[in-house]
């Protein structure tokens, strides 16, 4: 199934858009969506590990504004954002 | 009283009078305005600008929590609070957030103000890409979020 997730902070750079799609199996988790993330951004940019660092420090967020753990699991249609570190203020 | 909002740097300024208006009470002696703004440094670096990033609707959620957590856990009398922050490109001296805290206390507006910005640094989401004088950008590292709510 495909999933999107909007873009925020320093993961607008993972693309022009200001989201992403992925394809990953039905049902997943947020663990696997952000491993299939990993290996997406490590096939688009193998020379940046910041990028990954920045996945692997990354909350995720439900289309209810709500942070969600590693086993929510994702629905086909699901809008997901990526949330990476913050530093308001 | 509770304001929080996300404001469009391209469409609005933030207001030092706005604020001033919404906390003022009769039943209150003591306010407090805290202002952050773009400086013109950071890390040896030469800042010129700032563009702030907002998840919106989770920033908005999030003011709300830590106002409601704040009053819950210290001891504040007519809390009035007011909060917004900049979304967009700030140049130096931009007003990038307020905090204007009204309580019966002054020791009551230190603590809510100081309490409220900590915690938006620490889980709210907003981000700051600086700009160098050398036409470099950078993100900001940042605190990782895991739960809003805690």
């Amino acid at each position: 199934m495909k999933i999107k997730i909007e873009l925020f902070g320093a993961a607008r750079d993972f693309s022009k858009q200001d989201y992403l799609e992925l394809t990953v199996p039905e049902p997943t988790s947020i663990k696997e969506v952000r491993e299939n993330l990993m290996d997406f951004i490590q096939a688009k940019y193998p020379e940046n590990k910041n990028y990954l660092e920045i996945v692997k420090r990354s909350a995720f967020a439900n289309e209810h504004n709500e942070i969600v753990q590693d086993h929510y699991q994702i629905s086909a249609n699901s809008k997901l954002c990526i949330i990476p570190p913050v530093g308001g203020g | 009283m509770f304001h929080g909002k996300v404001i469009d740097a391209s469409k609005q300024s933030i207001s030092l009078d706005e604020a001033k208006k919404f906390i003022t009470s009769e039943q209150c002696g003591a306010s407090l305005f805290f202002i952050g703004t773009v400086r013109n440094h950071n890390n040896n670096k030469k800042v010129t600008g700032i563009t702030y990033d907002s998840h919106d609707a989770i920033v908005e959620k999030s003011f709300k929590e830590i106002y409601e957590e704040a009053i819950h856990k210290l001891t504040i009398d007519h809390p009035s609070v007011y909060i917004e922050h900049a979304k967009g490109y700030l140049g130096l001296g931009g007003i990038s957030i307020i905090i204007a805290v009204a309580a019966k206390h002054r020791s009551q507006v230190y603590e809510l103000s100081r309490y409220i910005i900590e915690e938006i640094k620490k889980r709210t989401p907003i981000w700051k890409k600086e700009h160098y004088n050398d036409h470099q950008s950078d993100w900001l590292k940042g605190n990782p979020v895991h739960d809003l709510s805690k």
